[in-house]
């Protein structure tokens, strides 16, 4: 089995409010998994358990099959939402120095530190204080202290936020190459379409709770068949309104969006679509992630 | 001793300004040069905590203030060395010129130089021809007062009540002299009551207790005294501003993910302390060649004593104290707080060392000055004083090491646990009712 991190039976309670309720899943080894939920979820507050920054009521981290403790998340890479620097110090010093305490000597600390500042483009900042740099770069600074250890397991809250569409590429592109070389990828984000396009699979929780997970092609395949039916003459698909098993989510440019209920026939559905009037358009449609999403959280 | 005192207060604006300045920040004049071996030592055996000091001893060693506020300490302490040793060199008492018109014999040379002497000054005794050229010698300030005919003294401007300069000192001691001979002679004694009556024997003054230290050896307290708290001042706000700076800048959630609280917190504590001890090195090591070369009394008698007992007061106040302002540090939320939070924690300090610089000029320790002399808070300021003024036993000293050792373990137990639940907590200024209350 390769290497996994699994969250189980997670809960966490401040006073009243419950901030994580039985939490469970798990982060394959070499996939990039994005961590949804609307704000106050529990993202953070379940980040900060897996390293240690929160303690758990109940539940347990566990690593390989194993409790977490500080040797195995020296091998984890952790970017935190509130970003952390010391703004003083230099560029290169400042990766160099948290690959140090992430366990590597000094000469490789110092050649990786090299290594990633040239791959994420900020090479030319390597003697700059961190505070001279722009938000995007500190950004890429952050990464590049997350990732200088090579760590086996990387967990990034809201990774992509206040980027621009370079620095979300690049970023997005070293997540997916250290996922292929087989570390396993954990992020936040409120930008469902770059999760979707990043992402293997989701975590989607709300109110510390689970309430959806899986592959995203799965998810987005999933609950019923979704149809897009242009028909000519009836722009507001009036033909479809009365059909049974049918929902019309959406009416846009006169081509109509059909959620099917199961067991619906999409081939009655084309019928009637005939016999309304020419059907110019007729096509099957994945559910976006975003609908995925709302529709979890319903 | 007097001239101490400025000095003192100097020292309390110097840590108001320097405490100014670090709160708003600083930055590193340049790049480092690679790792010392020192470094390499402390990194590969001392672990995570060695990282950390190793961290904090370059940032801290590097910065603009770390080496300008030594050098003004430096030039502080050289003048607090130099200048009483140049003073002390040109001590010789002033001349005097005294002109003499009529005559001038022995006895009368003779008693003019001791009524001089009493002031004191050095009487230059010359007899004038006339009393034109005598007076002329006067306004021309070459005399500073003459005697005519051993009946009268003439001074070039008149002396008023209150007038306690040297030439009016110098004119009373003159009267007062050449009056008692007047009467003595005109009482016609024999040379041997005459010989009495002039140099009559002394009685002796005994002390209930006794007479107090050289004024020397106070110096070399006071002097100790103000850098301790300079220091002191200084490397408890390093603390306070290098924890308050993790936090702010969210760094420390960061290092916190692979680094526990408490290794992070002790490697700040070692780092920041290595950097004090190197500066407080320097600048003990740079009084001593001063006092060497300008031949100054601070290392005379029972200073080098007190020089010791300042330096291991400095560490084990630097040991109390820094956990105090890591645990206040952790509180914070933004550097702006800091000013307000740490005046506060200074005023055991303050006190401590108010006190304490008043009684080493008194040279005088009154029993509720010994008792701050064993509590850890005043302890490194009152109990080198106790030591410079004589007055502290081998076991009294003892006793208030140990008792500040065991306050130390106690206050970094509680600061810890303060760190550890305050430090995570963002958003506002964390209340220190609220860290000891909750559960995590």
């Amino acid at each position: 089995m390769s290497a996994q991190l699994e969250v189980r039976g997670l809960t966490r309670r401040y006073g009243d409010l419950t901030a994580l309720d039985d939490l469970t899943f798990e982060v394959p080894s070499g996939q990039v998994v994005g961590f949804l939920g609307p704000n106050g979820a529990g993202k953070t507050t379940t980040m900060r358990v897996i390293f240690g920054l929160v303690e758990a009521d109940r539940g347990e981290v566990l690593w390989n099959g194993a409790a977490i403790g500080q040797r195995e998340r020296r091998r984890f890479g952790y970017m935190p939402e509130e970003r952390g620097l010391y703004p003083n110090m230099l560029v290169r010093e400042q990766v160099e120095y948290l690959g140090r305490l992430h366990g590597m000597d000094s000469q490789a600390a110092a050649a990786a530190s090299g290594r990633w500042l040239e791959r994420l483009g900020i090479a030319d900042r390597a003697t700059s204080r961190v505070d001279a740099l722009s938000h995007g770069n500190q950004q890429r600074v952050q990464l590049a202290a997350a990732l200088v250890h090579e760590p086996e397991l990387i967990v990034l809250d809201e990774p992509l936020a206040g980027l621009d569409p370079t620095g979300i590429d690049a970023i997005g592109g070293v997540l997916s190459e250290q996922a292929r070389a087989g570390s396993g990828v954990l992020f936040s984000s409120h930008q469902l379409d770059q999760v979707e396009d990043l992402c293997e699979s989701v975590i989607i929780i709300d109110h510390g709770r689970l309430v959806a997970s899986g592959g995203v092609d799965e998810l987005e395949t999933g609950g019923g068949n979704r149809l897009v039916v242009r028909v000519e003459g009836d722009r507001e698909a009036r033909w479809a309104r009365q059909l049974p098993g049918v929902t019309v989510s959406e009416v846009a440019g006169g081509a109509a969006r059909l959620v099917l209920a199961e067991g619906a026939d999409s081939q009655q559905v084309l019928h009637a679509a005939e016999r309304a009037g020419a059907v110019t358009e007729f096509r099957f449609e994945r559910r976006r992630l975003s609908e995925v999403f709302r529709e979890a959280l319903a | 001793m007097k001239r101490l005192i400025p000095l003192a207060v100097l020292a309390v604006l110097l840590v108001a300004r320097a405490l100014r300045h670090l709160c708003r920040g600083e930055r590193p004049t340049k790049a480092p040069r690679g790792p010392s071996a020192a470094r390499r030592f402390v990194e590969t055996h001392l672990g995570d905590v060695g990282l950390v000091a190793a961290r904090e001893f370059r940032e801290r060693t590097r910065g603009r203030i770390y080496r300008v506020g030594t050098l003004v300490i430096l030039a502080a302490v050289a003048a607090a060395v130099i200048i009483p040793a140049l003073n002390k060199s040109s001590s010789a008492p002033a001349r005097a010129g005294v002109g003499v018109i009529g005559t001038l014999d022995a006895p009368l040379r003779s008693a003019i130089t001791a009524a001089a002497r009493e002031v004191p000054l050095t009487a230059h005794v010359v007899a004038e021809p006339s009393l034109a050229t005598a007076e002329a010698a006067l306004r021309a300030g070459t005399l500073d007062a003459m005697i005519v005919d051993g009946r009268r003294i003439v001074v070039q401007q008149g002396i008023s009540a209150t007038d306690s300069s040297d030439d009016a000192q110098l004119a009373h001691a003159l009267a007062t002299t050449l009056s008692t001979r007047a009467t003595l002679n005109a009482a016609q004694l024999s040379p041997a009551q005459l010989a009495r009556l002039t140099h009559p024997v002394r009685i002796p003054v005994t002390g209930l207790e006794a007479a107090a230290r050289p004024a020397e050896v106070h110096a070399t307290t006071i002097i100790g005294l103000i850098l301790l708290f300079v220091l002191l001042s200084q490397y408890s706000a390093w603390i306070l501003i290098g924890v308050a700076e993790e936090k702010s800048s969210r760094v420390v959630e960061v290092l916190l993910a692979t680094v526990r609280a408490i290794h992070l917190l002790t490697g700040k504590v070692l780092g920041i302390g290595a950097a004090a001890l190197a500066q407080a090195t320097v600048v003990v090591g740079f009084a001593l060649v001063l006092a060497k070369i300008f031949g100054s009394d601070i290392l005379k008698g029972a200073a080098p004593l007190d020089l010791v007992s300042s330096l291991a007061w400095l560490v084990l106040g630097y040991a109390f104290y820094c956990w105090v302002y890591a645990a206040a540090g952790s509180l914070t939320e933004r550097q702006s707080q800091l000013q307000s939070m740490s005046f506060p924690l200074a005023l055991p300090m303050l006190f401590g060392y108010i006190v304490s610089i008043t009684t080493a000029s008194s040279g005088n320790a009154s029993t509720f000055f010994k008792v701050l002399a064993y509590l850890p808070p005043t302890a490194p300021f009152a109990m080198p004083v106790l030591v410079g003024l004589g007055q502290a036993t081998w076991w009294g000293f003892l006793l208030a090491v140990a008792l500040s050792l065991a306050a130390t373990v106690g206050v970094a137990q509680v600061a810890a646990g303060i760190y550890r639940r305050a430090i995570l907590r963002t958003g506002q200024r964390v209340r220190i009712r609220e860290v000891l209350r909750a559960d995590h």
